[in-house]
């Protein structure tokens, strides 16, 4: 009887720690929504803003939790994301053709993926060694094609262009199309499995069937693909482009996947959610500190302290309950 | 226990930094990513009691949001403008300033202006340059005032936009100033009969304008004293469209009798940078190093005592002690003063008082620089610029412009000297 | 006899999971007390309590007489009680005298400087003390086997002359020299005076080397053995809490294996490992590979699973090829490694995601489409058919017992329904209950004509279970014994050495 009520209580610490960054995210929510009462903000333009500030690394790093999950990461996400749009805007520039700029974000970001992947399997290395060479190489590229192709600093696509599709819903739309099917191939599909799986324990993963190399490359695939939308929802949102554009992203992936509760190392605690909380609580967190007028540095720290809370938290937790034996 | 002991830990160091900022922020500065922060104004005591009844000036008795759009916030320049802003004209006006943070690109440009406007900002003036055409478009959209400080439209940005309702205007070194910064700092040198330069070329390589128009000044200088060319062309627009046409990368060459003898661009900070820097300074050949910014940065740590260095920047304690020490001997620059037209344009526009062109459109002001060629002068231009109780544009200077006729509005701004200044104080 | 250990009333739990039930036990100087118990019994959680690895939420230790309450394991050791782990404790990455002397660096400091030399010939030093004189120090650890580390670990301990010394379950990984190194120690340990606690499995062995012998079962002690009471049924019965019922091994002998062939190896080489190796397996057959450890036979399990490749030689299943490990699951072979923890479960995944992984084929929905039900219902025939105790399936592998661990690697391959499973070492670190378990099992999956590629180190097992044995050395195949009640281990350890 008092096993079963241990039992229990178990249950209920470890139904906490899962569903902690959720939890975090409605009480950010919870924040957000009192301080905008107090400090009269203007309620649905900032909902509005914080659709238009978190899509792209909401649609970004769910891709991406397909390489986290392998134990992986990809530094060159941020520079993939800003030569993918470079190259869409191009393309639109030369088409006038929405969708066509649509389809060239996504090809040329699945185009980068897939080198890093491939190339990494050539020539055996780690996934992540690539993705370091393939920064370099991005970064030089869209200083290539900005001197190439635009007015000299930037690369821009008419305003009026993009001005039909920059509203939330359309972003909306993409973000649950995208995120829908990542959730399918993470949840309900071999392929999340055995990227779990995989991430977990790669030697015993092999020793189970599972090819490493060909579940790196489909992840960098899926991945490529949310960049691809990013870069479109980039362009919708800013349409003037530049060699710093999404340069920020990268970081912003990393850190959106590790707060909404992904642990560092992949595995099957792995969640494809977390992009999707991390990311929304980052900008609500922003926009928490905006309205309490904190100092740009004081906020940072404030972030920084957060973000060693939850990984504290969510290592706490997969640390515990283990005997020795 | 441990992990309990480590949770607490972290919490407590948030609750304190919380602690810490709440009266941080109650006292002044603030800002936050990836757009903005709000300054609460504490001026209860000092602000004057300037009311809508009394109609000879602002109305103080209603608190205005303005936001603020800089793109760099940690160049003198940017801090210099921030401290006007913050040190001064918050204090003497009810009005509370939400800076943005650094801002990368187009997107962190249109974020920060969503979080001014979720913030219920009623206006923004901008020092940010990635998007203009997209932060007129979203302010006018969005029923919030706009306005460019320190620089200007194009032409073009300026036929589509000078009848936007909510588009006041700009103030700021139009790129003919720009042109003429550059062109009479090299003729300065070029007059005492100097003929090797080394120079810094700054965001050039970036097709940054005002350093290209600049650059271009320098080198047209060089070309009517050498008698010669530089990639072919010798006057203004032959000039600009030469270093366009070579990417605006520029290169070390002859001109005529006189010779560029190195050229660094960029704000690449790294090794390779410095030893690209350093290089130039260390040509024993090289007698006058100019910079179209940043020359403080760039070369001040390189240069050779005999060597001469010209910048056009901004003024600081720093740059004083270097024109004191002969370091630096030209410096054309900016007064952190230089932005108060624009609020207060800015501040009646918001109160119902737009000041708009004789043809009823935005206006757009050129403004230039002030420039030292001493210790002394760089020394009287800082003591003004950079005092918190009577700079360059005091409360009362600027209480004029209030719902001010465009001619005298005008009038105010283009007299930007120092003495023009002084006799407008007066 | 002095008391050197006394625990009184020890309990801890972990979670909701009861390790020690109020435990007290104490051992002598100058005498080998065993522990034995089940998987999950609270042998090793009490010892390693009493050698620092962590603490007890409630009870008493004594060490000599005095209160005991060591902070960590090197302050333990520091104090004279040394503990040897079965799972590896060495740092793969730095030399073997760097792990010898590991947070001991600064009796070697020299200036500013570690005189490296210096620590090599102590450690050398150490190793040759424990009759490990093959392993040089300077070595990198991560180079060395499973067994050379493991020696490396002994030796860590030993050069610190501990009074108390606690070997986890050490001699069931190694080799015979290995264990022989072991019971040295063990043995000269005992006429120095000093106390020994020795965990094992392996009944004979713990019969044979103890002189008092304490049974554990779920967290409590059963009894306490004197030498003049050892009986094996007895202390069997102590640790299960029932008798075991029908036979241990197999008991039928003359019975037919399938004349179809369904794995045919010929002329397999790779390197040092695998020279010239040819054989059949037959449907319904249990083939038993034995030989000392580094005879070649694990490289032998791995290449026929694909995971490495010969480079002479070919192997064909049903008359097919394998290529790699994906083929061979195709072909209906599955493998359960040696190395449990590392290559055959993912620990920190839990069983449902360890068992279902191997089985995705079996349940998705056209082949694709993964359904929770299905899943669920897959992997709970599993757990349930190999009474794997558990929480629910949603447990994590890291949270079981060693021999639910293993369950858990045989599920992965028992839910495919596996034509061949090749199972190195499967009772490796397992209590008699679970090992009576798996070779039931393995009987079935006989009977059910499927076959199995047994290999082991414990010729008992080997004997036990297998139609035919094939013994190698060094590689090559030495020789092939028949199912025979009349085999015993001594025919096979001649061919053997």
């Amino acid at each position: 009887m008092e096993n079963e009520k241990k039992i229990r209580k178990e249950n209920v610490k470890a139904a906490v720690f899962r569903f902690a960054p959720l939890g975090g995210l409605i009480l950010l929510f919870g924040i957000f929504m009192a301080l905008a009462v107090i400090k009269d903000i203007n309620i649905p333009y900032s909902f509005k803003n914080i659709v238009n500030q978190s899509v792209v690394v909401v649609v970004a790093a769910t891709g991406a939790v397909f390489i986290y999950t392998l134990g992986s990461f990809d530094i060159s996400l941020g520079a993939s994301l800003c030569v993918s749009a470079l190259i869409g805007a191009m393309a639109y520039n030369a088409t006038k053709s929405l969708p066509v700029m649509l389809l060239t974000c996504v090809g040329v970001a699945v185009l980068i993926s897939l080198t890093s992947s491939v190339l990494a399997s050539v020539f055996n290395l780690p996934v992540f060694v690539t993705t370091i060479a393939m920064l370099s190489l991005l970064s030089a590229l869209a200083l290539v094609l900005i001197g190439a192709n635009g007015t000299g600093d930037v690369i821009q696509v008419p305003a009026a262009a993009v001005r039909g599709i920059n509203n939330v819903w359309f972003k909306l739309i993409i973000l649950a199309v995208y995120l829908g099917m990542c959730v399918f191939l993470f949840d309900f599909m071999k392929l999340g499995r055995r990227e779990k799986f995989q991430g977990g324990n790669p030697v015993c993963a092999k020793l189970t069937g599972l090819n490493g190399k060909r579940l790196a490359i489909a992840a960098f695939a899926i991945a490529g693909v949310g960049v691809g939308l990013g870069a479109f929802l980039t362009i919708t949102y800013a349409p003037t482009l530049s060699r710093n554009t999404a340069s920020s992203v990268g970081m912003d992936i990393i850190i959106s996947i590790v707060f909404g509760g992904m642990p560092v190392s992949g595995g099957a605690r792995s969640k494809i959610y977390s992009a999707v909380i991390g990311a929304l609580s980052m900008t609500m967190l922003n926009q928490i500190m905006l309205a309490l007028s904190l100092d740009s540095g004081v906020g940072q720290i404030v972030k920084a302290i957060i973000f060693l809370l939850v990984v504290s938290i969510s290592m706490s937790n997969s640390k515990g309950n283990i005997l020795p034996r | 226990m441990k992990n309990g002991m480590k949770l607490t830990a972290l919490l407590m160091a948030l609750v304190m930094t919380l602690c810490a900022c709440g009266t941080k922020g109650n006292e002044s500065t603030a800002s936050a990513a990836p757009g903005t922060s709000t300054e609460a104004p504490g001026k209860s005591t000092e602000a004057p009691a300037t009311t809508a009844a009394e109609k000879t000036g602002p109305d103080d008795s209603k608190n205005v949001k303005i936001g603020v759009l800089v793109s760099d916030v940690t160049s003198a320049e940017a801090l210099a403008f921030r401290a006007y802003y913050e040190e001064y004209i918050q204090k003497q006006y009810n009005v509370t300033f939400m800076y943005s943070d650094e801002l990368a690109d187009a997107a962190a440009e249109a974020s920060a202006i969503d979080n001014f406007i979720a913030n219920n900002c009623k206006a923004i003036i901008s020092f940010a340059s990635a998007d203009r055409p997209a932060q007129i478009e979203t302010c006018e959209s969005n029923g919030v005032y706009y306005a460019v400080a320190t620089g200007t439209l194009t032409d073009e940005q300026y036929e589509t936009y000078k009848n936007y309702k909510y588009y006041v205007g700009a103030i700021g070194p139009d790129l003919m100033t720009e042109y003429m910064a550059g062109y009479d700092m090299a003729k300065y040198y070029l007059d005492q009969g100097f003929t090797k330069f080394g120079m810094f070329g700054g965001a050039t390589p970036y097709y940054t304008e005002m350093h290209i128009y600049r650059a271009a000044g320098m080198l047209v200088a060089m070309c009517e004293a050498g008698k010669g060319t530089y990639l072919g062309a010798s006057d203004m627009g032959g000039m600009i469209g030469a270093i366009y046409g070579a990417g605006c990368q520029l290169t070390p060459a002859k001109i005529g009798s006189v010779e560029l003898c190195g050229y660094v661009g960029g704000y690449d900070f790294d090794d390779a940078w410095f030893g690209k820097l350093a290089a130039v300074a260390n040509d024993p050949n090289v007698e006058v190093l100019l910079a179209v910014g940043s020359g403080q940065t760039a070369f001040a740590g390189f240069k050779q005592a005999s060597q001469k260095l010209g910048d056009i920047d901004c003024y600081t304690a720093d740059s004083v002690k270097l024109m004191e020490s002969g370091t630096l001997n030209y410096l054309a620059g900016k007064f952190s003063a230089s932005i108060g037209p624009i609020f207060m344009a800015v501040l009646s526009a918001v109160q119902g008082h737009p000041i708009r062109n004789a043809e009823g459109n935005a206006f757009a002001i050129g403004q230039g620089y002030w420039v030292a060629t001493s210790a002394e002068e760089a020394k009287e231009y800082y003591a003004v610029d950079s005092s918190k109780t009577e700079p360059a544009y005091t409360r009362n200077m600027l209480d004029k412009l209030y719902n001010a006729s465009y001619s005298d509005f005008e009038a105010f701004v283009k007299a930007y000297s120092f003495e023009e200044i002084k006799g407008l104080a007066k | 006899m002095t008391r050197t250990v006394e625990i009184k009333n020890m309990s801890k739990r972990f979670g909701p999971t009861v390790a020690l039930d109020n435990v007290s036990f104490e051992a002598h100087g100058g005498e080998i007390l065993g522990l034995i118990g089940e998987n999950g019994s609270g042998k090793s959680t009490a010892t390693s309590i009493f050698a620092g690895m962590q603490r007890c939420d409630s009870g008493e230790m004594l060490f000599e007489g005095k209160a005991w309450s060591p902070v960590s394991m090197t302050d333990a050791l520091n104090k004279g009680v040394g503990m040897i782990v079965q799972e590896s404790g060495t740092v793969a990455g730095i030399s073997v005298a760097e792990n010898i002397f590991l947070g001991e660096t600064k009796d070697f400091r020299k200036g500013l400087f570690i005189d490296r030399k210096r620590m090599i010939e102590e450690a050398q030093k150490a190793l040759d003390g424990i009759g490990a004189d093959h392993i040089r120090a300077d070595a990198v650890t991560g180079t060395l086997d499973f067994q050379d580390r493991k020696l490396t670990e002994i030796a860590k301990v030993m050069v610190k002359a501990p009074r108390v010394l606690v070997v986890d379950e050490t001699t069931t990984a190694l080799s015979q020299k290995g264990r022989d190194i072991i019971y040295t120690i063990m043995n000269r340990m005992k006429e120095e005076g000093k106390t020994v606690i020795f965990i094992s499995h392996d009944l004979d062995e713990i019969m044979e080397k103890c002189d008092r012998l304490t049974v554990l079962r779920d967290g409590k002690i059963i009894r306490t053995f004197e030498k003049n009471e050892f009986d094996p049924d007895a202390i069997r019965t102590s640790m299960i809490g029932r008798e075991i019922e029908g036979s241990y091994y197999r008991a039928d002998y003359g019975e037919e294996t399938g004349k179809e062939i369904v794995l045919r190896a010929e002329g397999l080489c790779l390197g040092d490992q695998l020279k010239d190796l040819s054989f059949e397996l037959h449907a319904g057959e249990i083939l038993g590979v034995g030989g000392l450890s580094h005879c070649g036979m694990h490289t032998l399990g791995k290449v026929l699973f694909g995971a490495e490749k010969a480079e002479k030689g070919s192997f064909t299943v049903k008359g097919k090829a394998v290529r790699n490990e994906a083929e061979a699951m195709r072909l209906g072979i599955g493998y359960v490694a040696k190395d449990r923890d590392t290559e055959s479960l993912c620990t920190e995944a839990s069983i449902k995601d360890n068992i279902a992984v191997a089985g995705l084929d079996r349940f998705a929905v056209k082949n694709f489409l993964i359904l929770p039900g299905k899943e669920k219902q897959y992997v709970n025939e599993q757990v349930q058919a190999l009474s794997i105790k558990c929480r629910n399936a949603d447990q994590y592998v890291s949270a079981l017992s060693g021999g639910n661990k293993q369950k858990v690697a045989f599920g992965k391959w028992t839910g495919r329904r596996s034509e061949i499973l090749i199972l190195d070492c499967p009772t490796r670190g397992v209590d008699i209950g679970v090992k009576q378990a798996m070779y039931r099992l393995m009987d079935r999956i006989r009977k059910e004509g499927r076959s199995v590629l047994l290999i082991s180190e414990e010729l008992a097992e080997l004997i036990g279970m297998s139609d035919r044995l094939l013994i190698m050395k060094d590689g090559r195949l030495e020789k092939e014994f028949k199912r025979d009640p009349e085999l015993t281990e001594a025919d096979v350890i001649r061919c053997m050495i």
